[in-house]
C-alpha cells in the first residue's frame, strides 16, 4: 500500500515537471554573442517581392563582407507590421535595426525612448552630407535624428498615355481641368480613375493631399499635431467635398476592391488613371503588357485652395535602431550600409526605388520611369507626410472608416468632420 | 485506504495547476488591467477607474459590435442547430440508403476541417463584385439585379460573413446530432410504430426530445462561438466597411493592437467574458428546468 502511494506521488511530480519544463526555452541566455560573432536582429516590412529577394541579397553580401556579423532577418507585411512592431518593442526581444515610416509613426516611439539617437553618428565622417536634407527631416524630432531613409516616395497620378492621346486629352494642371478630363472620359465610357479602398489607407492618400492643398498650411500643421489639433477649419469640409466630386469617376464598388487589384485593372487598360506612389513604378513595370504606354503627373493644383500647391504628398520610409540595442556600433554600421550608396545604386537599378542619398541616380543606372518619378519628387519644394502615419491613430481610424462611408454615400462631409472634431478633443486631452 | 482517496487528486493536480496559471490567473489579471490606461511599448500605467467602461458604453461602435454578435448568434442557432438537426434526422432516416450515409456525412462535414483563414480567402473571392462566382451565378440565372458588392457594402458585409460560417459549420453540428440520434434506443421507435405514429410524429415527439442534451451542447457551443468570433471577420473585412461588420473581438483587437489602448481592450475582454458566461448559464438553466 505504501509503495503504491509513493509511486503515485512520484508519477504526479513527473507529470507536473515535464509539462512545466516543456514550455520553457533557453531564451534567458544572451544568444547575441557566441563564437565571437555578433548577431543583429533585423525586421522589415517586405515578405513579398521584389523587396524580399533584394534585401535577402543585401544581407548576404553584408555578412560576406563582415564575417563577424550575423544578421537575423524577419519580415512582416504592411498592416500587420504596424500592429506587431508596437507589441515587439515592449518586449526584451526587440529587433536591433527595424523598419519605420517617418513622421508621427516614428515620433510616438521617440517619445517613449524606444529609438536610438543617431545625431552624433550622422555628424561623423560626413554621413549626414551624403543624404538629402528634405528626406532626413521626417526622421528628425526636436533636432535629433533617429532614422535614415531607405526609399523616398511621392504620390502622383499614373495615366495611360494612349487613352489620353486617343481622346485628345492633355495632362490637367488644375482641379477644374482635371474634372473636365474625367468628364470627357466618362462620357466615352472609359473609367476615369481606378480606385481600390477595401484596405482604407488608399483614401488616406487622397484626403491627405486634398487637406494639404485646401487648408492653409499653418492651420493644418497645428491641427495635425496631437496636442493642439481641432480640425474646425471649414477647409477640411471643403477637402472632403472635393473628394466627393471624384466619386462618380472612380470605378464601381471601390470599397470592395483592394489597391493592388485596382492597379492591375489600370495596367490592363480598364481605367485611365490611378493615384499611386512612385515606389510602385517597379511593380507596374512587372505587370504591364509590352505595349502599355504610361506617364505620371502631379496632383492638380486647386486654384482657390489656401494650402501650399507646390508640396508633394509622400514620406520617406527607412530604418531605425532600437534604443536598447546591445550592439549600437555594429547596428549603426549595418544601417549606414543599408541606406548608403552601394545598396542605393542597386536599389535604383534592380527594383526602381530611390533611397535618400544625394545624386544616387542618373541615366546609366535608372530606368526612364524612375528618373521621371525622381524628377517629380525633386521638383517639389517640400513633402507632406501620409495622413495615416502622420496623425494620432484614433483620428486615423475615424478618417479611414468614415471616408469609406463617404465613398458609398452613407455620410456627409459635415457629419464626418463633426466626428473628427470630437475625436480630436479626446486626443488633445490624452496628449500631455 | 487513505492512498486511494488521494491518488485521483494527485493526478488531477498538475493539469489543474496549469489551468490556473494559464487561464484563471490571466482572467483575473485582465480584470485588473481594465482599470488602467496602458500601452504595449510604454512602461507607464495610469489608474483610471471605471472610465474605460464608461467610454465603451458611450462608443457607438461597441453597440454595432454587440448587434453583429447577436445577429451571428441568432442566425447560427437557426441554421447550424436547426438545419443541422434536420439534416441529421434526414440522414438517419429511411429516406437515405445506409450505403450513401457515410458519403453524405463526409461531404457535409468536410468544410469544418478546412482552416478558417483558407475558407475566408476562398469566400472573399466568391464575394468579389465583378469576377466573383456569387454575382456571376446570380447573373447567369437572370437575377443579376440582386448582385451586390457583398463585402464592400455596409448592409451586406456582416451577413456575408455569417453566411460563410453557416456553410462551414452546419456539417459539424450535424455530426454531433447524428451521434446523439444513434444513441436513441430502437424500442421507442418500435413502440411508436405499434401505436401508428407517422414519420413526422416520430421526429417531433421522439427524436427531438431525446436529443435534448445534445441540443443544449450545440446551442451553447454556437452561441459562445458567435460571441467569440474573430478570424472570419478579421480576414474578410477587418470590421469594415466603415465599422459596419465589427464584432466584439475585432473591436478588442483594434483597441489593443492598432489604437494601442491595452486597458480599454482589457475592459472589452471583461465584457465579452461576462456576456458569454451569462448566456451559457442561462442556457444551462433553461434546459435543466424541463424533464428528461
Amino acid at each position: 500500500m505504501k509503495r503504491k502511494g509513493l509511486m503515485t506521488i512520484v508519477l504526479a511530480a513527473c507529470i507536473t515537471m515535464t509539462s512545466v519544463f516543456s514550455g520553457c526555452s533557453s531564451k534567458t541566455a544572451d544568444t547575441s554573442k557566441d563564437n565571437g560573432k555578433i548577431t543583429i536582429k533585423f525586421l522589415h516590412r517586405w515578405p513579398m517581392e521584389p523587396n524580399k529577394s533584394f534585401l535577402d541579397k543585401v544581407v548576404a553580401d553584408y555578412e560576406k563582407a563582415n564575417p563577424n556579423i550575423k544578421i537575423d532577418m524577419q519580415s512582416v507585411a504592411n498592416d500587420s507590421y504596424k500592429e506587431k512592431i508596437k507589441v515587439i518593442l515592449g518586449t526584451a526581444d526587440a529587433p536591433d535595426v527595424f523598419f519605420s515610416w517617418s513622421g508621427e509613426f516614428m515620433y510616438k516611439f521617440v517619445r517613449e525612448n524606444k529609438l536610438y539617437d543617431l545625431t552624433t553618428a550622422l555628424n561623423q565622417d560626413g554621413w549626414k552630407d551624403t543624404l538629402m536634407e528634405s528626406q532626413l527631416k521626417p526622421f528628425t524630432l526636436d533636432n535629433k535624428t533617429y532614422g535614415t531613409p531607405y526609399s523616398v516616395d511621392g504620390k502622383v497620378f499614373f495615366y495611360n498615355t494612349k487613352i489620353f492621346k486617343d481622346n485628345g486629352l492633355e495632362v490637367p494642371k488644375t482641379w477644374d481641368e482635371f474634372i473636365k478630363v474625367c468628364d470627357t472620359l466618362k462620357s466615352k465610357g472609359i473609367t476615369p480613375i481606378a480606385y481600390g479602398n477595401q484596405a482604407p489607407w488608399a483614401s488616406a492618400h487622397y484626403i491627405g493631399t486634398l487637406n494639404q492643398k485646401v487648408v492653409a498650411e499653418d492651420v493644418r500643421t497645428k491641427d495635425y499635431n496631437a496636442a493642439t489639433g481641432e480640425f474646425t477649419d471649414s477647409g477640411y469640409v471643403e477637402a472632403l467635398k472635393k473628394y466627393q466630386q471624384l466619386i462618380p469617376y472612380f470605378n464601381a464598388n471601390s470599397n470592395a476592391i483592394k489597391h493592388d487589384q485596382a492597379r492591375m485593372n489600370w495596367a490592363n487598360g480598364k481605367a485611365a488613371m490611378i493615384y499611386c506612389e512612385t515606389q510602385e513604378v517597379g511593380e507596374v513595370q512587372k505587370l504591364q503588357g509590352k505595349d502599355f504606354q504610361w506617364g505620371m503627373f502631379k496632383f492638380p493644383d486647386i486654384t482657390d485652395g489656401k494650402g501650399d500647391q507646390s508640396k508633394l504628398t509622400g514620406a520617406p520610409e527607412g530604418f531605425v535602431i532600437s534604443a536598447n540595442t546591445k550592439h549600437p556600433k555594429e547596428a549603426i554600421a549595418f544601417l549606414k550600409y543599408l541606406t548608403g550608396k552601394e545598396v542605393g545604386l542597386k536599389e535604383v537599378k534592380e527594383i526602381g526605388i530611390l533611397n535618400g542619398m544625394k545624386g544616387i541616380y542618373d541615366t546609366t543606372n535608372a530606368d526612364a520611369k524612375v528618373i521621371e518619378a525622381a524628377n517629380l519628387i525633386n521638383s517639389a519644394k517640400d513633402i507632406v507626410y501620409w495622413l495615416d502615419t502622420d496623425l494620432n491613430t484614433k483620428l486615423v481610424n475615424v478618417y479611414l472608416s468614415e471616408t469609406q462611408l463617404l465613398t458609398s454615400g452613407e455620410t456627409t462631409p459635415e457629419k464626418m468632420m463633426q466626428k473628427i472634431q470630437q475625436t480630436a478633443k479626446v486626443v488633445k486631452n490624452e496628449t500631455k | 485506504m487513505k492512498e486511494r482517496k488521494i491518488a485521483p487528486y494527485v493526478y488531477i493536480f498538475p493539469t489543474l495547476l496549469l489551468i490556473i496559471i494559464f487561464v484563471y490567473i490571466p482572467i483575473i489579471q485582465n480584470f485588473y488591467f481594465s482599470f488602467f490606461k496602458m500601452s504595449s511599448y510604454s512602461t507607464v500605467k495610469t489608474f483610471v477607474g471605471f472610465s474605460n467602461y464608461k467610454n465603451i458604453f458611450a462608443d457607438e461602435i461597441f453597440y454595432t459590435a454587440v448587434i453583429n454578435n447577436t445577429l451571428y448568434a441568432v442566425i447560427s442557432l437557426i441554421f447550424q442547430v436547426g438545419i443541422g438537426l434536420c439534416l441529421a434526422m434526414l440522414l438517419e432516416s429511411r429516406f437515405v440508403a445506409p450505403k450513401l450515409r457515410t458519403f453524405f456525412r463526409s461531404i457535409y462535414f468536410m468544410p469544418s476541417v478546412i482552416s478558417i483563414t483558407v475558407v475566408a480567402l476562398i469566400f472573399q473571392f466568391v464575394y468579389t463584385p465583378d469576377i466573383g462566382i456569387l454575382n456571376g451565378f446570380l447573373k447567369a440565372i437572370g437575377m443579376g439585379k440582386y448582385s451586390h458588392a457583398w463585402l464592400g457594402e455596409t448592409k451586406t458585409a456582416i451577413f456575408s460573413i455569417i453566411a460563410m460560417s453557416q456553410w462551414q459549420y452546419v456539417g459539424y453540428i450535424m455530426m454531433l446530432f447524428i451521434v446523439a440520434i444513434q444513441k436513441i434506443p430502437e424500442d421507442i421507435y418500435e413502440a411508436a410504430d405499434i401505436d401508428g405514429a407517422t414519420g413526422l410524429q416520430k421526429a417531433l415527439f421522439i427524436t427531438i426530445p431525446q436529443v435534448k442534451e445534445m441540443t443544449l451542447v450545440t446551442s451553447v457551443i454556437t452561441v459562445i462561438g458567435a460571441f467569440k468570433v474573430f478570424s472570419e471577420v478579421y480576414v474578410m473585412t477587418s470590421g469594415g466597411p466603415g465599422n459596419s461588420s465589427q464584432v466584439l473581438s475585432t473591436y478588442l483587437y483594434r483597441s489593443a493592437f492598432i489604437n494601442d489602448e491595452m486597458g480599454y481592450a482589457s475592459a472589452i475582454g471583461v465584457i465579452i467574458f461576462i456576456i458569454t458566461i451569462t448566456l451559457s448559464f442561462i442556457q444551462i438553466k433553461i434546459s435543466k428546468s424541463g424533464q428528461v
